[in-house]
């Protein structure tokens, strides 16, 4: 693991396995902060890279499971590893059906936790790379004129260009020439290229 | 089943049984009540009582019966009481019960007139006049020494002394019958015929009235239960029905023949009734205990499991950060140019947790020492006599012995008495419940005295030990079922905490050694001296 930009927080009331926690991370060159309690991590300004947070399931206040909803509802989606004292396996069910990567026991192995982190970090990495193309074709996509937006939705659902023509009532010159202005400003290489995008966009605006 | 017996658990159920407690006013009105009953049927059966009631004959097997079965209840209780408190007097008092019941069979069948003209069995007309004269006078004798007897305890097997009692009194009565009617003609007259006595019963009467008040001094003097008022109760109905036949009724089958059986039978059934009314009352008060026992076993156990959780924690976390912290400090040093300065600091950091653990453990036993009681001298042997009087009725109830062999000359120690008590309870109770009920059952314990310490040895005849002997005294290691584990574990802890060793071998041919020795000498270890006020 080496220092790629991103971001590992950790919460956990203990300094002593906080402190340990942050030397093992940084002994890997991997960025960390750490924080006391969930409140302390939530006034906090986070610096928007990918990031994992390592979160102790035994917490002042809250527990680390609701603590994990609360993220989940307010819409930070994190990636979340969590460590325990004493872990059950009713707990550990919960967190993992909850979306947590793993579901450490104190004291656990190294190599264990930096897996996980590494995983969490991966995810986020991912999940932020999608949210960037998804913004890209949205942004293309508000670049077109309504008649335009009107025939992409014909041409995706499968439509030749005369039935188009019909439906609209227009000649097909006009079509053809919408269409080709469609795939040049939505960057599409090929229809199903346009279809693929088409479908994000329908997913993204109900 | 108890892991840990604290001594104010201990205090024992025989304390409650009918045959040891003190009769409540309620009892004493009752008793006094019945009495006053019976005098005045007594007393007003008097004008009557030599009406001749021929014919009659035919009611007695049915009195008999009830006799036979009301006696052999009362017995079979009085053996029960015997079963759980082990007095010689209440075996004796249970076979008095049974003599009386079961001759009351050959009485019955040797009866001229009711089965036969001159009785069954071959019987001649002196042979149920001999029955009615021993039966009167073995019952007042068995008080007195019921009375006489009622501290002793039966040393051996409970269950084997019944049984022998039963089988001897059986063979005793068919004896005694045989031989009666074997010499019916041989031995002095006390029937004239079939319904009146020769001068020669007043003799029997005037011996058998000596006895009975003899009984009721004697029984009086040692008064103590509230069995022995209502025996008080019987032996003066018996006295009565004995006036009664002898000095104002008009022989068998009279008015006043019939009352003095009928006060008889009265007076029998009403013991067998109380004796009966006791034993369900304190086997609901067992039943009772055992589940509070059980909801306070519970408790601890939930308690202890709370508390090793809460313990196991703040362990946890400090072992926690050492371990990942010394993964970091690996790391560090085996980058490519060693972070020196960074595995330092990680390693000043696992020595900061390392003390942070010991401080929590002594912290924990800080906790624990608060409870442990001033030292004082303390007479073992003492203790242990004190420990095998309370736990003398669970050992009963299991079929178990307990031998004493206590050096008279045993030193004494400097311990806190309710921890020393609670490890012999618990080895104690420990070799009573690992008898497997098989071969002999005898826990011996015995105690030797040596020129600077004294060692106490628990011995048992039961299932032995695990093979890894050592383990036995780690926590939640058990052998029992429903057993917590801890027991052992804290009668080492004691033990050492006395400056002292517990240990444990298996014996031959079977069974287990547990031995503890302690110091005689003053500890003044820095320990004893927080604790001591």
């Amino acid at each position: 693991m080496t220092s790629d930009g991103s971001m590992v927080f950790i919460v956990d009331d203990d300094p002593s396995v906080r402190d340990s926690l942050q030397n093992l991370l940084c002994s890997v060159d991997q960025a960390v902060e750490g924080f006391a309690s969930p409140t302390e991590f939530l006034e906090a300004e986070r610096p928007d890279v990918p990031s994992c947070l390592v979160l102790d399931v035994r917490l002042p206040g809250q527990s680390g499971l609701e603590f994990h909803r609360q993220l989940t509802r307010s819409g930070i989606h994190l990636p979340i590893v969590f460590i325990t004292g004493h872990g059950d396996v009713p707990m550990s069910v919960a967190a993992m059906k909850a979306g947590a990567i793993e579901f450490l026991t104190k004291p656990f192995r190294e190599q264990d936790l930096l897996d996980a982190v590494q995983k969490g970090v991966e995810l986020d990495r991912r999940r932020r790379a999608e949210l960037a193309t998804l913004k890209d074709i949205l942004d293309r996509y508000e670049t077109l004129t309504q008649r335009e937006k009107e025939i992409l939705t014909f041409v995706t659902a499968g439509r030749i260009n005369k039935q188009v023509a019909a439906d609209l009532d227009v000649s097909e010159i006009t079509v053809k020439t919408h269409r080709a202005q469609i795939m040049r400003k939505m960057k599409a290489a090929s229809l199903p290229d346009l279809v693929r995008m088409a479908d994000r966009i329908a997913a993204d605006i109900p | 089943m108890t892991d840990v017996l604290l001594p104010s658990e201990t205090a024992t159920n025989a304390d409650r049984l009918v045959s040891s407690t003190r009769p409540g006013r309620g009892q004493l009105r009752m008793a006094a009540a019945v009495s006053a009953v019976l005098l005045l049927a007594f007393v007003s059966t008097v004008p009557f009582a030599g009406i001749p009631l021929p014919g009659t004959e035919a009611f007695l097997p049915a009195y008999a019966a009830a006799v036979m079965v009301s006696d052999l209840v009362t017995a079979a209780l009085l053996v029960s009481m015997f079963v759980a408190g082990g007095s010689l007097g209440l075996l004796l008092l249970s076979i008095c019960y049974l003599f009386a019941g079961v001759t009351a069979i050959p009485w019955a069948l040797t009866f001229p007139g009711v089965f036969a003209p001159s009785g069954l069995l071959g019987a001649g007309l002196q042979t149920t006049a001999y029955i009615a004269a021993i039966r009167r006078l073995a019952f007042p004798l068995f008080v007195i020494a019921y009375a006489l007897f009622k501290d002793r305890c039966v040393a051996g097997g409970h269950a084997r002394s019944v049984v022998w009692s039963v089988a001897l009194t059986t063979a005793a009565v068919i004896a005694l019958t045989s031989l009666i009617i074997a010499s019916d003609n041989a031995m002095p007259k006390l029937m004239l015929d079939e319904r009146s006595v020769t001068s020669l019963w007043s003799y029997v009467s005037e011996a058998g009235t000596l006895a009975h008040i003899l009984a009721i001094i004697v029984l009086w003097r040692r008064f103590r239960s509230t069995l022995d008022l209502w025996l008080l109760i019987v032996l003066g109905t018996m006295l009565l029905e004995f006036v009664m036949l002898t000095y104002i009724s008009g022989g068998r089958l009279s008015l006043g023949w019939w009352a003095g059986r009928v006060y008889g039978l009265a007076a029998a059934t009403l013991v067998m009734l109380i004796l009966l009314l006791e034993t369900s009352v304190l086997h609901s008060r067992l039943i009772r205990s055992v589940s509070i026992e059980k909801r306070a076993r519970d408790a601890r156990l939930l308690t202890m499991e709370a508390l090793s959780a809460s313990i196991a924690h703040e362990v946890n976390q400090p072992i926690s950060s050492m371990v990942t912290n010394a993964n970091a400090c690996i790391r560090w040093l085996d980058r490519e140019s060693p972070e020196l300065e960074r595995a330092r600091s990680t390693l000043g950091r696992i020595v900061a947790d390392g003390h942070r653990v010991g401080a929590i453990i002594e912290g924990i036993r800080a906790m624990f020492r608060e409870e442990r009681g001033p030292r004082e001298s303390v007479d073992i042997n003492r203790l242990i006599q004190d420990a095998v009087r309370d736990l003398g009725l669970e050992a009963r109830l299991n079929g178990v012995d307990i031998s004493l062999t206590l050096d008279p000359a045993l030193p004494r120690v400097n311990a806190n008495v309710i921890q020393l008590r609670q490890v012999i309870d618990n080895l104690v109770a420990n070799a009573i419940e690992a008898m497997d009920g098989k071969g002999e059952c005898v826990v011996r314990i015995s105690t030797a005295g040596h020129p600077d310490e004294v060692t106490v040895l628990v011995e048992d005849t039961g299932i032995g030990i695990p093979e890894d002997v050592d383990r036995l005294f780690d926590p939640f290691v058990t052998t029992k079922m429903g057993g917590l584990g801890m027991g052992l574990m804290i009668c080492r802890s004691i033990v050492e905490a006395h400056g002292g060793q517990l240990s444990v071998h298996n014996n031959v041919p079977k069974g287990a050694v547990f031995r503890f020795s302690l110091p005689t000498y003053h500890l003044s270890d820095s320990r004893d001296g927080e604790s001591v006020r």
